[in-house]
């Protein structure tokens, strides 16, 4: 499902559009009582020069029960959000809260640096910092006369 | 450019509501029954001990979270799922609570605020006079 709609091909942007869907393209959620209708938790993108940060509001989570993994250019997102124990449902007068088990998926970018992925939770705000690549500066391809000389043409 | 006469604030006039100038979200909450009394959580992320204001005037509590996005300079929106705002919701508290033991905490951005019951007093033996 793509985010973006506008810009065309030779859009400076369309690429970082098209990276962003893929980015959010990869989607599970296993969270009951849906709220809003939308995945949880719902996240923003920033883009700096150097890296992209994604921020996730996710009160409520103990830094141990989060989790933040990334395998094979997937960020994965899971946690849970336990109520108090000891608490029998028949105790709450109003229970507005989300609860319980929720994971989220996000594909990454190829240019983003998986090593250097690093992420802060304060005050229930997640933030993770994607660095990006060093490899974004347009790379000059040699062009070879393929008539006098096999080589193999590097591939972007 | 005008000058704006601002009025000076009259000191025995109530507080005036805080300015925002951001969105306003009603955050969302549980409240369940202790033994003591009840206990009331809300989901404030991005507000801090510092920036949490809790009010307490008649019968009426209320809370205002104000959110301080720091962004570092330069940073673009490239994909927005949430809005990031202040948080204020007010409830009307029974007779029952004690409003002087009143207690909040705030972790991880969430708050809980305790409201004890009043505690129960003892009878009081009134003593009959006779003539």
């Amino acid at each position: 499902m793509a985010v973006f709609r506008w810009g065309h091909a030779w859009d400076p942007f369309h690429d970082l559009e098209r990276e962003v869907d893929r980015l959010l393209a990869g989607v599970s959620l296993t969270f009951q009582g849906l709220r809003f209708g939308r995945q949880y938790p719902a996240v923003n993108v920033y883009d700096l020069d150097h890296e992209l940060l994604i921020t996730a509001e996710i009160p409520g989570v103990k830094a141990e029960d989060l989790e933040l993994t990334v395998a094979d250019g997937v960020l994965m997102l899971r946690g849970k959000r336990s109520g108090i124990e000891g608490v029998p449902d028949e105790r709450y007068r109003r229970q507005e809260r989300p609860r319980g088990p929720w994971q989220r998926s996000l594909s990454l970018p190829e240019r983003i640096q998986e090593e250097g992925l690093a992420a802060e939770f304060t005050n229930g705000v997640l933030t993770i910092h994607l660095p990006k690549a060093p490899s974004t500066e347009p790379r000059q391809i040699p062009i070879t006369d393929a008539n006098n000389e096999q080589r193999i043409l590097a591939s972007e | 450019m005008s000058q704006e006469l601002t009025p000076r604030p009259d000191p025995v006039s109530t507080p005036t509501p805080p300015v925002v100038d951001q969105l306003v979200f009603t955050p969302p909450i549980d409240i369940f029954e202790t033994a003591d009394g009840l206990v009331l959580q809300a989901d404030l992320p991005g507000v801090t001990s510092d920036t949490l204001e809790l009010q307490v005037q008649d019968n009426k509590l209320t809370l205002f979270g104000r959110v301080d996005v720091s962004l570092p300079a330069g940073a673009k929106l490239i994909h927005q799922e949430y809005a990031v705002g202040h948080y204020l919701r007010s409830f009307i508290l029974s007779d029952d609570v004690d409003h002087e033991r009143i207690a909040a905490k705030l972790t991880n951005g969430v708050l809980e605020v305790i409201l004890p019951r009043v505690a129960k007093s003892e009878p009081r033996r009134i003593q009959i006079r006779t003539e």
